[in-house]
């Protein structure tokens, strides 16, 4: 596509990184999204943990802008970005999950990048692109050389200028690299490094791009199924052998290699104790850049394996037929179904075997049991073996419901309303908490008495053992 | 001591579970490899009893059926229950299974998860238009409860109007029972052309063939009864 008007005119309306950069919140956006996926290289957060990140980014934010500088919820704003029309997150649940997951869209991470590369970059190494341009064009010419004599050619100069080096030092004449040419080839592949890991979100995204491409083409398919998977890739697996499945495959291979992992250990520790490179500080995550390689990597290596397994399944002869089978039948039941939807067939129109034989497990059931009543045959007899008064017992705690009424009762007979702080006031309490209590159940089951929760009152008493007590509770008002 | 027995003891596990329901991958991993492994003994052992071990490895689900009679063999009283499903019970399957077709064809992630509020929307051309919404919803939500009886869906943990359509739906809702559902209106059509023919309004009972004929289809499996009861 040319980047005339009309190209940016459309992507400017449909394109989501150029949507997020015109955006009225795009600050709010970007560092939001920078800080929870890319610096963490965080591949999924559920929808609690984003939305509480948001949460707290809004709040620190409306302090210093204003209350009403961001008025949505974060749930709204997830919503929002999440939208068709958005498009800077990914919505879907995880397998095993109930709870709404996201992730970046690869398109928010462009726009992120380019707004990243506005910020830092201390000088443009312009050295280290040229040797590895040149180093590119090297691999292509000679990888695509058939022409055994030239290739050994090749070789042979390479071999040459190895030993006129080796000669060199030898005698003691060492290049060293410059301070300068060392940032240079350090920012080159700090930001090759970043790229990377950006790069697999959008791998990623082809990946699914290319399974829908796949299965609407076989959706649409009307010929033969042989002559369908001649027309692709023939038999082998259609996602692995696509230019993205192969280049991705090649990099994994080269990652996973214990020699290349320790090797690139190894030289990280090395240029990382550079006093150049110290100069720069730089950041130490990139000191682990390998191993987010390995686990983004990961993530898009499961993405695959998932895909092809499902996409075989779906190219699977059976299945293939059988959903076309079934979107026909279905859209002749729909067909019907419309015209009885005024008439619908009463009782059961159909049936379904159960997924598991009808056992009933009689043992499993509680069976029933005559209740037992404890019968007490013990005696239990004070210190000096005389039998236990029961007045005891009853002495504990009786409060007379009926006396309590009573007194309500009298003192409304003055007045139309009385709390039962009024009441307290007139007759203290004789047996404490259980009194109160007392009260306030009469004061529940009665119709005409209502708590009033802003008020509270309290009440004192002094306990059998002579400690003044003390209770707060919510107004009470008995009414006539 | 050497006591042969007649099937490894390994069975036992997978075997219980599957008689008891439906043994998904994702739910329990070591047991559905266990499955795996020992898939021909529990195929021998439950044949005997008139069932067959429906594998799916590449969906990861596992159950028991009744087995299909074998030419001139006669056909064992079923152990498998069968449900009777009401019209609207019966549409609204149909139609979850057509979501998830359209689902796979578009290759969206394989969890087919929507509102009710969908599917109400996705029902209501079929139903009897009515004023009342709320109605309609409760009505809607009364049959999802009868297909989540099936366990062909369940609602999300925490988010109890969004329902997961569970993936065995395949199994079950195929094109045969499609075709099948499809003939049985195409009957009760006809029926009902036939009664407004007549003349008569109550079709249903007024016409004893058309009657008997559907009734008929239904109850013609022995176990009709069985799985009710």
């Amino acid at each position: 596509m040319d980047v005339d008007y009309d190209t940016l005119q459309a992507l400017r309306k449909t394109h989501p990184a150029w949507k997020l950069l015109v955006a009225d919140h795009s600050p709010l956006i970007a560092a939001f999204l920078q800080h929870t996926f890319i610096v963490p290289n965080q591949r999924r957060l559920s929808r609690a943990d984003l939305a509480s990140a948001l949460e707290d980014l809004l709040f620190t934010l409306r302090e210093t802008q204003g209350k009403d500088a961001f008025p949505r919820s974060a749930q709204a704003y997830l919503d929002d970005w999440a939208g068709e029309d958005k498009g800077w997150l990914r919505k879907f649940y995880p397998q095993g999950s109930d709870e709404v997951h996201y992730d970046l869209m690869p398109a928010a991470e462009k726009a992120l990048s380019w707004l990243e590369s506005l910020i830092q970059r201390p000088f443009v190494g312009t050295e280290s692109r040229l040797m590895t341009i040149f180093d590119l064009l090297r691999q292509m010419v000679e990888g695509t050389e058939k022409d055994v004599q030239v290739r050994i050619q090749e070789l042979e100069k390479r071999k040459a200028a190895v030993e006129n080096e080796l000669a060199l030092v030898r005698s003691g004449r060492v290049d060293i690299l410059d301070d300068t040419a060392v940032r240079d080839r350090f920012l080159q592949v700090s930001q090759t490094a970043r790229e990377l890991l950006g790069d697999f979100r959008e791998v990623e995204y082809n990946f699914r791009r290319l399974d829908r491409k796949i299965r609407e083409q076989i959706t649409l398919w009307e010929g033969s199924k042989a002559q369908l998977l001649a027309d692709f890739f023939g038999e082998r697996d259609m996602i692995a052998e696509s230019d993205q499945g192969k280049s991705f495959t090649a990099f994994w291979d080269l990652l996973m290699s214990p020699a290349r992992q320790e090797e690139l250990t190894g030289m990280l520790e090395k240029v990382f104790d550079l006093a150049a490179v110290k100069a720069l500080s730089p950041d130490r995550r990139l000191k682990r850049v390998h191993y987010d390689w390995l686990s983004a990597g990961e993530h898009t290596q499961r993405t695959v394996a998932k895909l092809s397994g499902q996409l075989r399944r779906y190219l699977d002869d059976q299945a293939f037929l059988e959903n076309k089978r079934i979107m026909q039948v279905i859209q002749q039941i729909e067909a019907r179904a419309v015209k009885l939807r005024d008439q619908m067939p009463q009782g059961s129109i159909m049936e379904m075997d159960e997924a598991s034989p009808d056992i009933h497990l009689p043992m499993e059931r509680p069976l029933y049991k005559i209740p037992v009543k404890p019968r007490i045959t013990d005696t239990v007899t004070l210190g000096d073996g005389s039998d236990i008064p029961a007045d005891m017992l009853h002495d504990i705690v009786f409060v007379d419901r009926l006396t309590l009424k009573q007194r309500i009762r009298t003192a409304l007979q003055t007045r139309d309303q009385v709390t039962l702080a009024q009441i307290l006031f007139d007759h203290p309490l004789e047996k404490g908490l259980a009194e109160l209590v007392t009260y306030l159940t009469l004061a529940a089951e009665d119709d005409n008495a209502w708590f009033d929760d802003t008020l509270t009152h309290r009440a004192v008493w002094t306990d059998a053992g002579g400690i003044r007590r003390q209770a707060t509770f919510n107004a009470v008002i008995f009414s006539r | 001591m050497d006591i042969t027995q007649p099937y490894p003891s390994d069975i036992s596990r997978p075997l219980v579970a599957l008689m008891k329901g439906v043994v998904f991958r994702d739910n329990d991993p070591a047991l559905w490899h266990l499955l795996e492994e020992s898939q021909m003994a529990v195929r021998d052992y439950v044949r005997v009893m008139g069932l067959d071990l429906m594998l799916d490895t590449a969906e990861g689900y596992a159950w028991l059926a009744t087995r299909e009679p074998e030419q001139g063999e006669d056909p064992l009283p079923r152990l498998v229950g069968r449900r009777q499903l009401s019209y609207p019970v019966s549409l609204i399957i149909a139609l979850l299974r057509k979501k998830m077709a359209e689902q796979d064809a578009a290759g969206e992630d394989p969890r087919l998860i929507l509102s009710v509020e969908e599917i109400t929307d996705m029902v209501r051309v079929f139903l009897p238009a009515s004023g009342n919404e709320a109605k309609m919803m409760d009505r809607i939500n009364t049959h999802l409860n009868k297909i989540a009886d099936l366990g062909f869906i369940r609602r999300l943990k925490g988010e109890k109007d969004k329902i997961e359509v569970i993936r065995i739906l395949k199994a079950f809702v195929d094109a045969q029972w499609l075709s099948e559902l499809e003939d049985r209106l195409k009957e009760y059509q006809a029926h009902l052309e036939d009664g407004n023919d007549s003349g008569s309004a109550d079709v249903s009972h007024t016409d004893p063939s058309g009657g008997s004929d559907m009734d008929g289809n239904i109850d013609s499996t022995p176990t009709g009864d069985r799985g009710g009861g």
